[in-house]
């Protein structure tokens, strides 16, 4: 039925509307024929042919009123109304361009920032993972090993698969110059766990995912433009990696995406390292369930918890950290585990801007009343003419909307370059962030805060000019009244609230200057100044054997450290890259723990002179030196935490250490204590460690290492010299990840940074905003008062009786609106606390003195109106009666 | 604001629609047929009847059209659409419905 009628009614309005000359012109036939027939009809009857006419309009009863009629059964007035409500405020918006510009400007300001912040949530947080029904999967926090995964599968029913991955550096070689790429090793259920299927061919089956099975591979969508141009052919063609010949098999959607680094290629891990795979003790393996369309969580997390009490009583030497009571080894969702950390920062971003787009908002409503009062007079007029209130409401509603629709546009294009900037801004660690994009969410977003800012700020100013005492208007003479004393009381209050939402940013960004200044101050514990640092990896297929490893480590350190004005030494994991390896360990003479529960140190193996190079003290002692040789003594160093925790007032030089569990064991003597660095960042305690040497260790799988080397040359000049040397001892080396220690230093710091950033934008676009406002209200003030003032000076006020009358005023309003705005921080700022470092989110000294900024820039803000009012010529303000 | 007020609401609706069930008719000639068909009791002004016609239209029961009248004069004539038939057809019911009821309890007080 309602369908049927609009086959009727739509064609119908959208002539009305669109053809409204010919439906008027339609209207005014039909009326005329029927006045010319009822004429003749009445003719017919015997009246003269102007009685007649005359009678037939009677008949009618009002002829324009039936058309106004005719016209309402259309239902598109409003429509009309809005039009011309349209080209009206289009008509006055254009004849007031500086208030149009301010209006417009200021939203831009506070929609575009929100736009931009809300993009990046939009991409982070919003948008979800991009895998089908992505709610359903779940991770384990701790990693697991293939044989324990399979086991769980076969203890639980819950889960539809069970996906295990683990990234490891692969070479690829055989395009040009050897580069090493991300390779994620992973079993055949990641597939279906992540219900990701490739664009291009297929992934490995789980028949194909076997010891022993065919070396077979799936590219990544990236990986697949970068080197082979995106070309189809490549499916059944053969790679290399890591001195292997792999066939391709899939290529996966551009979308594909896991946390942490991105993978170029999958490979099965039972193909590519069945030793690893079987591994049990190896617990290295990112974990993604996908649980059963019909299983609850509780149920899975209840099978999940008798799952790993299996494992621990049947398989206890590998299994003994599975507590299954601890809350950090429980299932977890997915998108918790990866945007549970940064969710808490972006919404204390989120509410800043948000306070941004009130502050701009207010000063709005402020810009729009202070309009109001200036056109009381036509308002007053239009009134009086007959114009109901409700149609002058809609009337500056429309022109509320337009302005806030234009700012909104407007603050489109600030977003698009906000984000932009943004992009280069955040810490690379913020999940999914590379996704942000203006699209259709964010577009929606922007076009509704806009709507609803025009709606609700333009409401007040248009309540308050049309309803109260509209009629008294036109009877004030004009002077008087331009001020509205109920507008200005609305006025001072905004400002006031203005004042107050700005102190809130302006204390937090406060804070976070203050803890970042703190954070930079911290010492690394290392010189950072002229060094270089990059990877590299030795191939396992040409350098299986110690011996070459340790030949290629000597050769290299000779080579570098022959390089004029260069020092060189090698360590297994740099401060501040994020990456670090712990292993259990024993100390000589002290009570058999089970095995599994020894404590946990940082290990980091070094050759060469690191200590001196990186400029870390020798504490007690000492250093490693030439006599430490492969099959002399073996040695280790351990820094200040390990003593403090396992050495308290002792001496721990002499003692013995080994890896848990060694087999043979391998003693090592402690010749040394060196200092703390921040190894995790300036915002994080050292743990424990202990250094061991790349001539002595055990571990013939530690391959990789951080060439470290310091050179007064510039980066660029030394990082040829250094590839030079390099690929004299192997041309096949890829190097990668080269930094300056600088660089890694400072993008240790990037959160807080980002943090910083953002919130001092926010908070310097608020402190402008709120000037803008205190200004806008002192100046109007004192145009107001001009007349007052005149009779002050012409009674014998002095300058500085009138500049304090003024100033006085405009310090009211900050103190009242600085008091309100320190009792909202305090209230607020613990939302932050996780931001701030070494501070407490109530800092006396911050509280003290960004209000203190604050009130003095508003103070400066009334004093140049307030001079103005000094210049009053009493002549000239009194003549003004 | 002159509507008919000796006519319940809706009524004139079900008049309108009614007299255009035989055949298409102007405006004018509606006014004419509705008067003969009601005799004097239902005073509709024309006033009232241009207003009644373009809302029906808008709600689809009737559709316009123009074409020549009797006098060759262009005119615009209504004609009553598939759904203003039903529309007729449920609402005569309900008046059916509805002046029996009242009948029926006007008769009662009357006993």
């Amino acid at each position: 039925m309602r369908f049927e009628q609009w086959i009727y009614s739509i064609p119908l309005r959208i002539r009305s509307l669109f053809r409204r000359d010919t439906v008027e012109h339609e209207l005014d036939d039909e009326l005329q024929f029927h006045l010319e027939q009822k004429t003749q009809h009445y003719v017919a009857s015997g009246l003269s042919v102007e009685d007649a006419r005359r009678k037939a309009l009677r008949d009618i009863d009002g002829l324009e009123l039936r058309k106004e009629e005719c016209r309402d059964a259309r239902r598109v007035n409003r429509f009309e109304d809005l039009i011309q409500d349209l080209r009206f405020s289009i008509r006055t918006l254009r004849k007031a361009p500086g208030f149009t510009a301010a209006a417009v400007l200021t939203l831009a300001l506070g929609i575009g920032a929100n736009a931009a912040i809300f993009s990046v949530v939009n991409a982070v947080l919003f948008r979800g993972l991009p895998y089908p029904n992505s709610e359903q999967l779940f991770t384990l926090p701790s990693n697991q090993s293939l044989p324990d995964l399979e086991d769980i599968q076969k203890q639980t029913s819950s889960f539809a698969a069970i996906g295990g991955i683990n990234t490891q550096a692969l070479d690829f070689t055989g395009q040009g110059e050897p580069v090493q790429i991300s390779g994620g090793l992973c079993n055949a259920e990641l597939f279906d766990a992540l219900g990701i299927h490739p664009v291009l061919g297929r992934a490995f089956s789980p028949a194909e995912d076997s010891y022993g099975g065919p070396a077979l591979v799936v590219l990544s969508h990236g990986f697949w433009m970068r080197y082979f141009g995106g070309d189809a052919a490549i499916i059944g063609k053969s790679i290399r990696l890591s001195g292997n010949s792999y066939t391709v098999i899939g290529v996966l959607p551009r979308e594909f995406w896991l946390p942490g680094r991105p993978k170029d290629v999958l490979v099965s891990l039972r193909v590519f390292n069945p030793s690893a795979a079987k591994e049990r003790g190896v617990h290295f393996l990112h974990t993604y369930f996908r649980l059963k369309p019909d299983v609850s969580f509780a149920q899975a997390s209840a099978e999940m918890g008798n799952a790993d009490q299996w494992l621990a009583l049947h398989y206890p030497e590998e299994n003994t950290a599975r507590d299954f009571a601890d809350i950090h080894r429980r299932l977890l969702s997915l998108q918790d585990s990866i945007f549970g950390d940064v969710r808490p920062e972006l919404l204390v971003l989120s509410a800043s801007v948000g306070l941004v787009l009130l502050i701009a908002c207010v000063n709005f409503a402020s810009l729009q009343l202070a309009r109001c009062a200036t056109r009381q007079r036509e308002i007053a007029i239009r009134a009086a003419l007959g114009a109901p209130s409700g149609r002058l409401i809609r009337q500056m509603l429309t022109e509320s909307v337009l302005l806030s629709l234009f700012g909104g546009a407007a603050g489109l294009v600030l977003a698009a370059l906000g984000v932009r900037l943004l992009m280069t801004l955040t810490p690379a660690d913020l999940p999914r962030i590379a996704n942000t994009s203006i699209d259709t969410a964010v577009l929606g977003f922007t076009f509704a805060v806009s709507l609803l800012t025009g709606i609700v700020f333009g409401l007040v100013p248009a309540l308050n000019a049309t309803l109260f005492g509209v009629s008294a208007k036109l009877k004030e003479d004009a002077r008087t009244t331009a001020g509205g004393a109920s507008g200005h009381r609305l006025r001072k209050f905004l400002v006031v609230s203005e004042i107050a939402l700005a102190l809130v940013l302006l204390i937090s960004a406060g804070l976070m200057i203050r803890s970042f200044a703190l954070l930079h101050r911290i010492d690394p514990g290392f010189r950072a100044d002229n060094l270089l640092t990059m990877r590299l990896e030795l191939p396992e297929a040409r350098y299986r054997e110690q011996t070459k490893q340790r030949q290629f480590h000597r050769e290299l350190l000779d080579g570098l450290n022959s390089i004029p004005g260069v020092q060189a030494a090698l360590v297994s994991e740099i401060p501040m890259s994020g990456d670090y390896l712990t292993h259990n360990f024993v100390i000589e003479g002290r009570p058999r723990l089970p095995a599994g529960s020894e404590p946990e140190v940082q290990t980091r193996t070094v050759a060469g002179d690191y200590f001196r190079l990186m400029g870390i003290p020798l504490l007690a002692g000492r250093d490693f030196g030439p006599q430490d040789r492969t099959g002399g003594q073996h040695v280790a160093l351990v820094n200040r935490a390990f003593v403090a925790q396992y050495f308290p007032g002792q001496d721990a030089v002499g003692a013995r250490v080994d890896w848990a569990r060694s087999d043979p064991p391998d003693w090592m003597t402690i010749v040394g204590v060196v200092g703390d660095i921040k190894h995790f960042g300036p915002s994080e305690p050292e743990e424990p460690a202990v250094y061991d040497l790349y001539s002595q260790t055990a571990q013939k799988w530690k391959r990789w290492m951080y060439p470290t080397i310091r050179g007064a040359a510039s980066p660029g000049a030394l990082l040829a010299q250094v590839k030079e040397r390099l690929w004299a001892i192997d041309n096949q080396l890829p190097v990668t990840q080269v930094f300056t220690m600088n660089a890694i230093v400072a993008s240790s710091l990037d959160h807080q940074r980002f943090n910083l950033t953002l919130l001092g934008i926010f908070a310097a676009v608020a402190l402008a905003l709120a000037v803008v406002g205190i200004y806008g209200v002192m100046s109007y003030s004192i145009t107001q008062r001009t007349n007052e003032i005149g009779i002050r000076v012409a009674l014998g006020a002095q300058h500085s009786n009138i500049l304090w009358l003024i100033l006085g005023q405009g310090l009211r309003l900050a103190l009242v609106g600085g008091t309100l705005g320190i009792v909202a921080s305090f209230a607020l700022t613990r939302y932050m606390s996780h931001l701030l470092f070494g501070i407490s989110p109530r800092d006396p000294q911050t509280f003290v003195a960004i209000p203190f900024v604050l009130l003095s820039v508003a103070l400066l803000a009334c004093y140049i109106p307030a001079r103005r009012a000094m210049r009053v010529d009493p002549i000239v303000a009194l003549r003004y009666e | 604001m002159s509507k008919p007020s000796d006519l319940v609401q809706g009524t004139l609706d079900l008049l309108l629609l009614k007299i255009l069930t035989l055949e298409p008719l102007n405006g004018f000639a509606i006014s004419i047929r509705l008067k003969q068909v009601s005799g004097d009791v239902l005073q509709v002004s024309d006033g009232s009847l241009y207003p009644a016609l373009h809302k029906l239209e808008q709600e689809g029961w009737i559709k316009a059209e123009w074409r020549p009248s009797e006098n060759n004069r262009r005119a615009k004539f209504y004609s009553l659409t598939r759904m203003g038939r039903r529309h007729l057809e449920r609402e005569a019911d309900n008046w059916n419905r509805l002046s029996a009821a009242i009948s029926h309890v006007i008769k009662l007080e009357e006993a």
